[in-house]
């Protein structure tokens, strides 16, 4: 057995406390309770809360981001490409709702870095949309902005649900999910044969 | 005086409404808000239970205020794409006027909670409504039930972007993006981007 460092023990703390109390209300204390450090432990570590909850989001971003990025490549082009990315991101916030509402809803709670961060992570996710421009009828015409449009699309339609508690379903909005994704690219007629011929 | 008394509560939803803006929504106090409106401790607390009670109704207020303005340029507006058009012109300029609002409105709401987030919510699906209410759909003509989450989605995304790094005054020259974000799902990449490049040569 591969014990847990203690940096990634408090790491671990800050998302699950967050996730049942909110950033706000989630105290050092609280954290070093959940991870079983002491309070010197963790000032060694992290100058305050912030700085914890923010390394514990970059971790997160990491893993989804290179989850998705290993799904995409899995298939040779797109729009099956980004099918399976979004699926994989789909199942990934399923299995840890905690780290879903850490990544997409906690976030707002916990300040500009925390803000900047959140974009950063989006961002990262562009490539799976931005293969759409080559691939679409109308590519050459479309804004440069599409793929953060699509992207805007899907966090619209996931984080409301992560935010009421139903991390869990995600995975059942993969069609709609798909369709958002496709549908700037490939309009809405050919965007929804895409998403129910491909299955 | 009532008047005098409902003035005094609109400064001070007014003040919260900026001050959160400016500071976000956590490092707010309720010192930092009667002193944006020029107001006393002890009115405060006539009104508000506290800064999260006062923040609420801050917020619909807002609400209210903005879409009223959008209703009241956008009513009349004919064909559905012109009044897409400037129903989102109107609101970008609100926001680019007054930033801090934008913030509040679009960023900071996600800091003050469940309920707050509730009210934003609440506000999209408005803005939303109110948008659709005017499309001319083509008899027969099917589209997926979540297809205005979707625009919306990727116009408060994109504005989402824009306030995060401090361009609420530049919004305005990504009208012709918001504008294709909004009409894509319903239109098709092809003719939403015509209407992109109307809005820009307008522009």
């Amino acid at each position: 057995m591969v014990a847990r460092s203690q940096r990634e023990r408090a790491l671990d703390a800050a998302v699950d406390v967050v996730a049942e109390k909110g950033y706000a209300a989630t105290t050092v204390a609280d954290l070093t309770r959940e991870a079983g450090i002491s309070r010197t432990t963790f000032y060694e570590m992290f100058p305050d809360k912030e700085a914890c909850f923010l390394a514990a989001y970059d971790v997160a971003a990491d893993v989804l981001a290179r989850r998705v990025a290993a799904a995409f490549e899995t298939e040779p082009a797109w729009p099956a490409r980004a099918r399976a990315g979004l699926e994989a991101l789909l199942e990934s916030l399923a299995e840890e709702p905690a780290i879903a509402r850490l990544a997409l809803v906690d976030f707002g709670a916990a300040g500009p870095a925390a803000q900047r961060r959140y974009r950063a992570a989006l961002q990262r996710m562009t490539p799976l949309f931005d293969e759409g421009r080559d691939f679409a009828p109308e590519g050459r015409r479309l804004p440069p902005n599409t793929s953060r449009m699509a992207i805007g699309a899907v966090v619209g339609l996931i984080a409301e649900e992560i935010a009421a508690g139903r991390a869990e379903q995600l995975p059942g909005l993969l069609p709609e999910v798909l369709f958002a994704t496709l549908s700037p690219y490939l309009g809405p007629e050919a965007a929804a044969l895409a998403v129910a011929g491909e299955r | 005086m009532a008047t005098d008394i409902e003035s005094r509560r609109d400064a001070i939803l007014t003040a919260m409404v900026r001050v959160v803006g400016r500071k976000g929504y956590d490092p707010t106090s309720v010192a930092d808000v009667i002193e944006e409106a020029g107001t006393s401790r002890t009115t405060f607390y006539k009104h508000f239970d506290d800064k999260h009670d006062c923040f609420l109704a801050a917020y619909e207020r807002m609400v209210d205020q903005v879409f009223d303005t959008i209703v009241a340029e956008c009513d009349g507006e004919r064909p559905w794409v012109s009044r897409v058009r400037k129903g989102l012109e109107t609101l970008i300029q609100i926001f680019a006027l007054e930033p801090e609002l934008a913030r509040t409105a679009v960023v900071e709401v996600a800091a003050a909670g469940a309920d707050a987030r509730k009210l934003h919510w609440d506000a999209v699906n408005r803005f939303k409504g109110y948008l659709e209410a005017g499309r001319e759909l083509e008899p027969g003509k099917e589209l997926p039930e979540q297809i205005s989450v979707m625009a919306v989605g990727a116009v408060s995304g994109l504005i989402f972007d824009e306030l995060v790094a401090g361009r609420a005054e530049q919004l305005p020259e990504l009208m012709p993006d918001l504008l294709f974000a909004m009409l894509v799902p319903y239109l098709g990449p092809g003719a939403a981007a015509d209407e992109m490049r109307r809005a820009a040569q307008a522009a």
